[in-house]
């Protein structure tokens, strides 16, 4: 019996054995992912209030996904946040393009300097909120001391003024995530082959050209990959606003993760929120197929 | 071919999951750990020599002995007090056998933890410390326990005549007490006695006195006055604070949200012109910058809560020590004077098991006893009992005192409206009020605004 038992087990290993292998991550995949997006797309669906006494959960259908097209917020929000992905993943490829340029090749000063560049990344977002926060503050931060002595006017501060309080955040997300794509863009460069190179030295291409016609175009997929992450991340800025900000002043910096922040965790107002967050998952995912299909395209 | 097939799917899963994860996170429950801003945090205490509580205090020891090995877990905010519960918790550990074990949270963070404990019953708090604002939202939703049926049975030695009356609403809601009051917190207003003297004018006593103090005490780098203009919280209390003084209210007279009248669009542009004579930075003020810009020297005057009076004198984190004086919150010309009052409660978790309740209420009553109050107040709490704020040696070292007896005993603690909306309140006037400062909106499209978010948002 126990013979049999074990026979047939070991037979199913061997036939399936990606099955063994894959069950693990699975389960764990769908406890920590698959499960909360759909308990998440199903109390979209219902009026549903954490702090109420009964905890009734009444089906409303789609009221809470009509409710976001008339919610004034929601309008502001999108806009900022797209302000928000554009402006740091634009920058962010650029400077972090030409710092993995500058800090390719293989010197002692190259590889000190890179390692100091991974600083800011591992530090956590809130932390690095809270810093630049006092940096910015226009009574007691550095940043406005040194600007007032160079005879700026800094006004109620970065943070405090409606036209720059969204360059300042975003300038606190450049500094703490171009090292990022510095880092994936190295591993891109490093991975090229030598071979074209060689060939267009050849033919009498200057360094220039190498650079345009063999460099960008073979570090295409690593820029996929820098850019997709990126962006993902940007829309779902969350923490640097929450330490500097708060969506403020006014509403200049309030980002959709942000406004879904305050209808989950400030009205509690939780089927509302999670319709929120699906629009939002529904953006990011259409924007990630549309870039994964365009590179794809162009691959080939 | 079958393989073929099982590979794609397996690798459509792979993508589903793998975009599901990156993007998946985005809900709304990722409420951040750390506690970010807590009002008036300077929690470092001006450390002070003080002797043992006398230990006579407690119930007979019969009645404690049913109590040992059991544990209780306080959250209590990160407020000044917080050093006072650091230094008595032991002494009722050693008294009782009752354990405590505090878990110390910033404003927002607390909120929302205890949010989270109460709604999922996961009594992972027993005691905790209940903003005098949150009050009604408890109530409505029974997160805590009513404390009335143990005051009665205990009237005989809590005393309770001698707690101020206004001390009260730390807790209370329809009749009933869903918290004990804790700490009480006058609204009072801190000047700098030197700037005064030398501009030759007296502490204002009116609004519109205040107003013309702060006018002529802006002179290049010294301010006339510091405020609360952060988007959030903040700006909503300190508004609201205002609101008090010139009579103002946010509710109507039949307790309905009403924050767009004229007296409330007028006291808003007001508070617009304070900001005109505070530093530039203020629209970006939280709790603990509008002390900074006190302590180190930059305004002259700031409105506040009574419990950081003592830190002005401490050279460790002021430089202004001997130059401050305090003075009633003064309100606008020919109004009775009302003073507003907040502070804290302590509240137990009704979720919690009934000895852990009994063993909490044991600590309610150690810590708000006549001689545990003492201590508490010389390490850093706040008072809520008549016989405290009299006391002879208390006074000596606090000589605002009697000043904080009379604001107490014209106490208002209701300005910010102890409803169970209070925070969608606080949150819609957090955000337009700011905008009116910084000029996003004009004073009465702001309270439109903030009115037509809170309508939103309550059903």
């Amino acid at each position: 019996m126990n013979q049999a038992l074990g026979k047939s087990i070991n037979r199913v290993l061997q036939s399936k054995s990606y099955v063994v292998l894959l069950l693990p991550l699975l389960i764990f995949v769908t406890l920590i992912a698959i499960y909360p997006l759909f308990f998440s797309l199903r109390i979209s669906l219902f009026d549903y209030r954490l702090t109420d006494p009964n905890q009734t959960q009444t089906f409303v259908g789609i009221q809470n996904y009509l409710r976001a097209f008339k919610d004034p917020v929601i309008f502001i929000s999108l806009k900022n946040t797209l302000i928000f992905v554009l402006g740091t993943v634009v920058s962010e490829l650029i400077l972090g393009l030409g710092l993995a340029l500058l800090f390719a090749p293989e010197t002692r000063i190259a590889r000190f300097v890179r390692s100091f560049l991974l600083i800011p990344m591992a530090l956590p977002p809130l932390v690095v909120g809270l810093v630049w926060k006092s940096l910015y503050n226009a009574d007691f931060g550095v940043i406005p001391y040194y600007l007032k002595a160079l005879g700026i006017n800094v006004g109620r501060g970065p943070l405090g003024e409606l036209n720059f309080a969204m360059p300042a955040v975003i300038l606190i997300d450049i500094w703490q995530w171009t090292p990022l794509i510095m880092v994936i863009l190295l591993a891109g460069l490093k991975s090229l082959p030598n071979e074209p190179y060689e060939a267009a030295y050849v033919d009498g291409a200057s360094r220039w050209q190498s650079f345009i016609y063999i460099t960008l175009p073979l570090l295409k997929p690593t820029f996929l990959i820098a850019f997709l992450t990126r962006t993902i991340q940007s829309f779902k800025v969350f923490d640097t606003i929450y330490a500097t900000t708060s969506g403020g002043p006014g509403q200049a910096t309030t980002v959709l993760n942000f406004h879904i922040y305050t209808v989950g965790m400030t009205f509690f107002d939780m089927g509302y929120a999670a319709a929120l967050a699906n629009i939002l998952l529904i953006v990011v995912a259409v924007i990630s197929i549309i870039y994964i299909m365009v590179m794809s395209r162009q691959q080939y | 071919m079958r393989n073929k097939l099982i590979q794609k799917i397996m690798y459509s899963c792979l993508l589903l999951v793998m975009v599901v994860g990156m993007v998946g996170c985005s809900t709304p429950t990722a409420a951040p750990t750390e506690a970010v801003v807590a009002p008036t945090t300077e929690a470092a205490a001006p450390t002070k020599e003080a002797a043992a509580p006398t230990k006579e205090v407690a119930a007979p020891v019969e009645d404690v002995k049913k109590f040992d090995g059991v544990e209780l877990t306080l959250a209590s905010m990160t407020d000044q007090y917080v050093s006072a519960f650091r230094y008595l918790i032991p002494l009722f550990e050693e008294e009782t056998g009752i354990k405590v074990v505090m878990d110390e949270l910033g404003y927002v963070d607390l909120y929302q933890k205890l949010t989270a404990d109460f709604v999922g019953k996961t009594a992972q708090y027993d005691l905790m410390t209940v903003d005098i604002v949150w009050s009604g939202e408890y109530a409505t939703n029974g997160y805590t326990l009513p404390l009335n049926d143990f005051m009665a049975r205990d009237a005989a030695v809590t005393n309770e005549a001698d707690i101020m009356p206004v001390a009260w609403t730390l807790g209370e809601y329809e009749g009933k007490q869903w918290a004990y009051p804790l700490a009480g917190y006058a609204n009072v207003l801190n000047y700098r006695k030197d700037l005064f003297e030398a501009a030759g004018i007296t502490p204002p006593t009116t609004q519109e006195e205040l107003l013309a103090a702060v006018k002529q005490l802006t002179v290049g780098d010294q301010y006339g006055i510091a405020l609360l203009g952060a988007k959030g919280s903040a700006v909503a209390q300190d508004y609201m604070s205002f609101l008090q003084q010139h009579g103002g209210s946010v509710l109507d007279e039949s307790g309905k949200v009403a924050l767009v009248t004229p007296k409330n669009i007028e006291t808003l542009e007001f508070f617009g012109e304070l900001f005109k004579y505070a530093p530039p930075g203020s629209t970006d003020y939280w709790w603990d910058q509008r002390e900074t810009a006190f302590r180190n020297g930059t305004v002259a005057m700031m409105e506040g809560w009574s419990i950081a009076r003592a830190g002005y004198e401490n050279p460790e984190m002021s430089s202004i020590v001997g130059k401050v004086d305090v003075t009633a919150a003064p309100v606008s010309a020919g109004m009775e004077p009302k003073y507003g009052f907040g502070g804290w409660g302590i509240g137990i978790n009704a979720s919690s098991d009934p000895q852990k309740q009994e063993a909490a209420w044991e600590f309610i009553k150690w810590i708000t006893s006549v001689d545990i109050q003492k201590e508490w107040v010389k390490h850093d709490g706040a008072p809520i009992r008549r016989s405290t704020l009299e006391d002879p040696e208390l006074v000596a070292m606090y000589p605002w005192f009697p000043l904080m007896l009379n604001s107490f005993e014209n106490g208002d603690g209701d300005y910010r409206p102890r409803i169970p909306t209070y925070s969608i309140i606080e949150n819609a006037l957090g955000t337009y009020v700011n905008a009116f400062l910084v000029g996003q909106e004009t004073a009465e499209s702001a309270l439109t605004k903030a009115q037509e978010q809170v309508v939103a948002n309550t059903k």
